[in-house]
């Protein structure tokens, strides 16, 4: 300790005799006389620091007969701040020809740059006399010597204030690192083992080395976070001014801008969940146009004396926002699973995100439907995001970086839906090193690979299937226990004859493909391209053959089909650009495709003995089709200090196709609906009161086809700081969704839903309005948190074939029925931040409400109602162990059930049973709860003994639903002779899981 | 600290609002069923009787099925049916007639019911395309049928011209009956068979849909559509519980004019 205060101490007191000799440069000799290359040379280091070869070097070649102390005088470009810590190099021009000229500058720069001791990177050369042309350059090799050459080119060659040179002669500071540093500190994530308890900072920390006066005030700083270990833009970073509430965070880009920075010597603390919380001091000669600060992810530590960072796990609920929670994929595998670390799953675990619902990955937020919740993956929307009936999202978490959600009263920006907002940014891959990796579980295999190419090209692409082990098989037979049981009326004809044989062939699988592409052709452009495509094949189908029956020679086959086939296809080509300091825009080309085929059937063939056939079809058939073609522009402009101004255009052209047919010749339903919606939306964040207020007002306005009508959605929110602990937040606004996943009602089987766009008449375009107030208190390790919410929904549709509407059954189109609803509730939640021992518990009380006069006249519990939701999630680390355990207690859900029957006889002397059913969702199911449980491994690599090994994977093993718990997803009735058999079809029980998950780095 | 104290307080203030309210949950509701077929020449007669619940635990209301205040609205005059018992209920002061509005309305379990119904006019134009079908007996003795062509079925006709719909019910009405088939060890069908209700003014009825030999009555009933769905119910799939609909409001079951017309068929060997 005490050696480490003097080494501190010492390096103050150089640093300031320093800067006793400011800006003084110095003349030396280069060779002897008599030496072709003899000549005086005047060097200058504007941080007149003189001994330090980790830097920029620029070389400057006079012209003709020009002294270079007067080339130096004269130049300007050296008193640049960018230049700050650069090694200027005044050479004297050698008359003859321009290979004599330039002969002699190798010899010198290698001896200057310590024989290029950290690379050709940072060498830079600037040529004054206008003769020398790029083809001597070449000729003589220079081009290898030098990373940038710039030649004179007529104009005043001390003016060059040009951003050419700022940008040909770029620092490049991985360079050194690439040398000086094991490459293993630069990638990945480590490990640091620390058998004594002794205070070892585990990364790289930033030292302050600047303690001169400051020399800009007030000036915009603005710039890129990145992940050190990646180089990947860190999206929705936090950036404070220390000892102020002044800040502002980086957009989805990574990019960000702070303006009025009090002066170019202050500190910046700037965190992202799941890096360190990191602080970044400024000094006068950083570039303040393109300033990057580099993140670097948690590190994992033993010693218990220090803490170096606060570690921010898993998923955090943001301060500054209301009802916002962010998640970083990274840290995923820390919290419990079943197969696969999904992001949707653990939002679930978060309050007023509804945890009970196995069977959707969907988001449940605030007694929304998941359908209501907005998707968006790297711009384009996302309308299922199950695989295997929902047990899994659709989301591989290995092609994510960064997950927000907004649970209510969200930004003008977002639009279309009445609930929530997910915004999922895709990884744009390791920007440094070549990187892959896989997971291995019971469930699935999933691989991926980063991939840069040159320093402005990334790619990553990851791939998921699944394969039918014991958990797909667990979660397939849920579903399709009794399906293979047929009873076939034959009619007069008597029983079957013959053999029969009965052939099962079942294929079942799932599978996702993530790429994203990722060009920087300059420090201000990004163009992306990002495609995703998930497939789910759900297949028990069987088939029999018998070769005759009854007394005729007819030949007769049957197949029950049972096949379901959905998945989403989308792709979005995103640009973006730093227009300026102050304007940053992207425009965003997006597609995307939802489709689902069930096929629920029974195919007869019945070949008589004239070898005539006939085939007929009958069950369920259910076709529905959604495709989504849009254009999004979205621009950020920051005027002034206290005020931050979005706006941007949109439009979109939905084509929603569903068909649902009984058998092959009676479509109950068919349905084509195109529309596009287009529109605007503005909105500004001011910021008040040295930034402790901030005020978001907006309005979103949209034109809808189909109506052809113009929607106003007037939005605001705000967020005061109290005190720098306590925050007290509101937020209220109007929201419209235009395309709905309409529940079509059936008691005895279980509801299904579909897609479709509103028509305006039996299909309305749907409201809501949110009213949302909160309050946080948040210490360094602890965060108390409580929001209340009351949501307006207006024009909710609904589908049930339990109404005849019109006697004759002309039309089902009827059977859509309108109704409003709404749902209100408070959310608590404690987290621990920090520790060995961290984690959160929350609670919901929630109520949603829905009231359709078809069904009753007053307001019934919506299907996705729960009254109270507990949630506890604890994590424990020790070693390279970690330990998790979530348990989740939930009201059970409202269900209807048939009730009764009756007998109605008709005038042919015949009776006819008719079904009552209870009142609209009369009846609750069990209350759920759950425990679940995972124990990790980190597996490292390098040699045993290592003080710090990189990460290089995990060995996992996860229970779910550890006292195997009975819960009950829902009731199936069936009604034989009049007689109605109840079936509980349970959610999973007991379900241990292996992982093995690798990575290079 | 009292910043905590000030939001765990509030907290529980509001958990306390939302918290108190009473989880609602109701399961099997008491609701009459109504069945009344209102046909011109007879006297208005209701029938009501209860649901048969699933639930071994459902609780009736404590209504009397046999002694509820049923009145009848009819031609402007207000009426109280008279109760026979076995929740028939009787008014043998109203008779019939083609055009006649009725509604009903007695209290059920806190409900208002209430049901209302007219009386269709009497078919027009119906005829027969014949009087009589030659049909050839089969049993397992005589194996397969060696008629090749089967005798055209007999078409039913009548006016339509309002898209109303019909229903075709065919009686035998001999007192013994002589089957046309060998049934063998299925039970015998009934004397009775009816086509599905239709909105067109025609209907076939096909040889084989006969079953005995001998005199049929046929009978074209004009029914209200509340009585059409009630095939129509049938016909969809039993994964939705549909239930007909009806000018029953607080009920289930079917409160119904109808108007009729016969034509006699003879089917021979």
């Amino acid at each position: 300790m005490q050696g480490h205060l003097i080494k501190h101490f010492l390096l103050v007191s150089i640093l300031t005799s320093v800067s006793l000799s400011l800006f003084a440069q110095r003349q030396y000799t280069f060779n002897a006389e008599g030496n072709r290359c003899y000549f005086n040379y005047v060097c200058y280091a504007p941080n007149s620091n003189y001994s330090n070869v980790r830097r920029p070097f620029v070389f400057v070649l006079a012209d003709e007969y020009e002294d270079p102390m007067d080339v130096f005088k004269a130049d300007k470009i050296k008193d640049q701040p960018q230049f700050y810590n650069y090694l200027f190099i005044y050479v004297p021009n050698k008359y003859g020809s321009n290979t004599d000229k330039l002969e002699c500058l190798e010899s010198l720069t290698s001896l200057i740059t310590f024989g290029y001791a950290y690379g050709h990177t940072n060498v830079f050369l600037r040529v004054l006399d206008p003769v020398i042309k790029q083809t001597d350059i070449d000729l003589t090799g220079l081009n290898k010597t030098y990373k940038s050459v710039q030649l004179f080119e007529g104009t005043n060659k001390t003016l060059a204030q040009d951003d050419q040179i700022a940008e040909d002669f770029k620092e490049d500071t991985e360079a050194y690192g690439a040398i000086k540093v094991d490459d293993r500190d630069q990638y990945g994530t480590f490990y640091v083992e620390d058998e004594k308890n002794e205070a070892v900072v585990s990364n790289q920390k930033a030292v302050k080395t600047y303690f001169g006066p400051p020399n800009e005030y007030d000036f915009t700083l603005t710039g890129i976070v990145k992940d050190r270990s990646t180089g990947e833009a860190l999206p929705f970073s936090t950036i404070q001014i220390k000892g102020t509430q002044k800040g502002g965070s980086s957009n989805a880009d990574g990019y960000y801008t702070i303006q009025q920075v009090p002066s170019d010597t202050v500190t910046l603390i700037v965190s992202y969940v799941g890096f360190e919380k990191t602080e970044v001091f400024l000094s006068p000669a950083i570039n303040k146009k393109h300033f990057v600060i580099e993140l670097v992810p948690t590190t994992q530590e033993l010693q218990t004396v220090t803490i170096t960072g606060i570690r921010q796990d898993v998923v955090l609920s943001k301060r500054e926002d209301v009802s916002v929670i962010k998640m970083t994929p990274k840290k995923l595998e820390q919290l419990p699973n079943l197969g696969e670390r999904d992001v949707m799953r653990s939002f679930q675990l978060m309050p007023g995100v509804s945890a009970s619902n196995e069977s959707s990955s969907g988001l449940y937020v605030r007694g929304g439907t998941p359908d209501q919740n907005l998707v968006l993956y790297d711009g384009f929307t996302v309308y299922h995001v199950d695989h295997l009936y929902g047990f899994f999202s659709a989301f591989n978490s290995n092609a994510l970086k960064d997950v927000q959600l907004y649970k209510g009263g969200f930004e003008s920006r977002f639009g279309g839906r009445l609930s929530s907002v997910t915004e999922i940014t895709g990884k744009e891959g390791n920007q440094k090193k070549f990187n892959m990796g896989g997971d291995f579980s019971l469930l699935s295999m999933n691989v991926f690979a980063e991939i840069p190419v040159g320093k402005k090209f990334s790619s990553v692409i990851a791939f998921r299937r699944s394969y039918k082990g014991p958990i797909y098989d667990k979660i397939f037979e849920k579903f399709n226990t009794s399906s293979s049981t047929t009873t076939e009326q034959t009619g007069g004809g008597g029983g079957f004859g013959g053999n029969r044989s009965q052939q099962t062939k079942v294929t079942s699988f799932f599978y996702d493909l993530n790429g994203k592409f990722t060009y920087k052709p300059t420090t201000k452009d990004i163009i992306s391209f990002s495609i995703f495509n998930g497939t789910d094949k759900l297949d028990n189908s069987s088939s029999f053959a018998s070769p005759s029956f009854g007394n005729s020679n007819s030949n007769f086959s049957m197949s029950s089909t049972d096949l379901t086939k959905y998945g989403n296809i989308g792709s979005s080509l995103k640009w973006s650009r730093k227009w300026s300091d102050k304007l940053y825009g992207n425009t965003i080309l997006s597609y995307s495709n939802y489709y689902s085929d069930r096929d629920k059937s029974q195919t007869r063939t019945v070949t008589n003995s004239d070898d005539e056939t006939t085939t007929s079809s009958s069950g369920i058939f259910e076709n529905n089709d959604l495709k989504d073609y849009s254009f999004k522009s979205d621009y950020e402009w920051n005027p002034s200090d206290f005020s931050q101004l979005q706006f941007g255009v949109f439009a979109t052209y939905f084509d929603i196709d569903y068909t649902y047919a009984q058998n092959d010749t009676t479509t109950v339903l068919d349905k084509h609906n195109r529309a596009s919606l287009s529109g605007a939306y503005v909105q500004n964040k001011f910021k008040f009161l040295r930034d402790r207020i901030q005020f978001v007002p907006g309005i979103r306005a949209s034109y809808f086809e189909t109506t052809n009508k113009f929607y106003f959605e007037p939005r605001a929110s705000v967020t005061v700081n109290l005190t720098d602990k306590l925050t007290l937040k509101g937020a209220t606004g109007k929201y419209y969704q235009f395309a709905n996943r309409v529940t079509r009602e059936d008691i005895l089987s279980g509801s299904k839903d579909f897609w479709l766009l509103s028509d305006g008449n039996s299909i309305p375009v749907s409201s809501a309005v949110h009213y949302i107030a909160g309050l946080s208190y948040e210490t360094q390790n602890y965060l108390f948190s409580t929001e209340g919410y009351y949501k307006q929904i207006s024009n909710l549709t609904e589908y049930s074939l339990r109404f005849n509407t019109s006697p004759g059954g002309v039309s089902y189109d009827e059977n859509f029925f309108t109704g409003n609803g709404y749902s209100k509730g408070v959310e608590f939640l404690v987290q621990k931040k920090s520790g060995k021992l961290n984690g959160w518990v929350s609670y919901t009380l929630g109520q949603a409400r829905n009231k359709f006069a078809v069904y009753s006249d007053g307001y019934f519990p919506a299907n996705q109602d729960v009254t109270h939701e507990f949630k506890a999630v604890l994590m424990y680390k020790y070693k390279r162990w970690d330990f998790s355990v979530t348990w989740i207690y939930a009201t059970g859900r409202p269900y209807t059930a048939p009730s009764g029957a009756y007998t109605v006889t008709l005038l042919d002397g015949s009776t006819q049973d008719f079904f009552t059913v209870t009142t609209k969702n009369g009846l609750r199911l069990p209350d759920y709860h759950r425990c679940d449980m995972a124990i990790n491994y980190k597996l490292l690599g390098g040699v045993k003994g290592d003080k710090k090994r990189r990460e290089i994977g995990y060995v996992g093993f996860s229970v779910f639903n550890l006292y195997n718990r009975i819960n009950t997803w829902y009731k199936q009735y069936s009604i034989e002779d009049g007689q109605v058999i109840e079936t509980n079809v349970n959610y999973l029980g007991f379900t241990p899981n292996v992982t093995l998950s690798l990575k290079l780095r | 600290m009292k910043r905590m104290l000030f939001v765990v307080c509030s907290c529980l203030a509001l958990l306390a609002q939302v918290g108190c309210k009473k989880s609602e949950v109701s399961e099997f509701t008491d609701t009459p069923i109504i069945e009344a077929y209102l046909e011109p020449g007879d006297y208005l007669t209701v029938k009501i009787s209860r649901q048969i619940p699933f639930a071994g635990n459902a609780q009736y209301s404590n209504d009397d099925i046999d002694n509820l205040m049923l009145t009848v609205t009819y031609d402007g005059g207000t009426h109280v049916l008279t109760p026979l018992g076995d929740g028939t209920y009787i008014d043998s002061t109203i008779s019939v007639t083609a055009g006649g509005n009725f509604s009903i309305s007695f209290q059920f379990n806190s409900k208002f019911v209430t049901a209302y119904t007219y009386i269709p006019s009497k078919p027009q134009n119906m005829t027969q395309s014949a009087t009589e079908i030659a049909i050839e007996k089969m049993d397992s003795t005589s194996g397969p049928p060696t008629q090749t062509t089967q005798p055209d079925p007999i078409e039913i006709h009548w006016t339509n011209s309002d898209g109303s719909y019909y229903l075709v019910l065919v009686e035998n009405i001999e007192s013994v009956l002589d089957p046309i088939r060998d049934f063998g060890d299925n039970a015998p069908p009934g004397n009775r068979f009816r086509k599905s209700p239709t909105n067109l003014g025609v209907e076939e009825i096909r040889s084989s849909d006969f079953q005995y030999y001998g005199t049929h009555r046929i009978i074209l009933y004009h029914v209200l559509p509340d009585y059409a769905s009630l095939y129509e119910s049938t016909s969809t799939s039993s994964q939705n519980l549909t239930n007909p609909s009806t000018s029953i409001v607080n009920g289930y079951g079917i409160f119904t004019g109808l108007n009729s017309d016969t034509l006699y068929v003879e089917v021979t060997q």
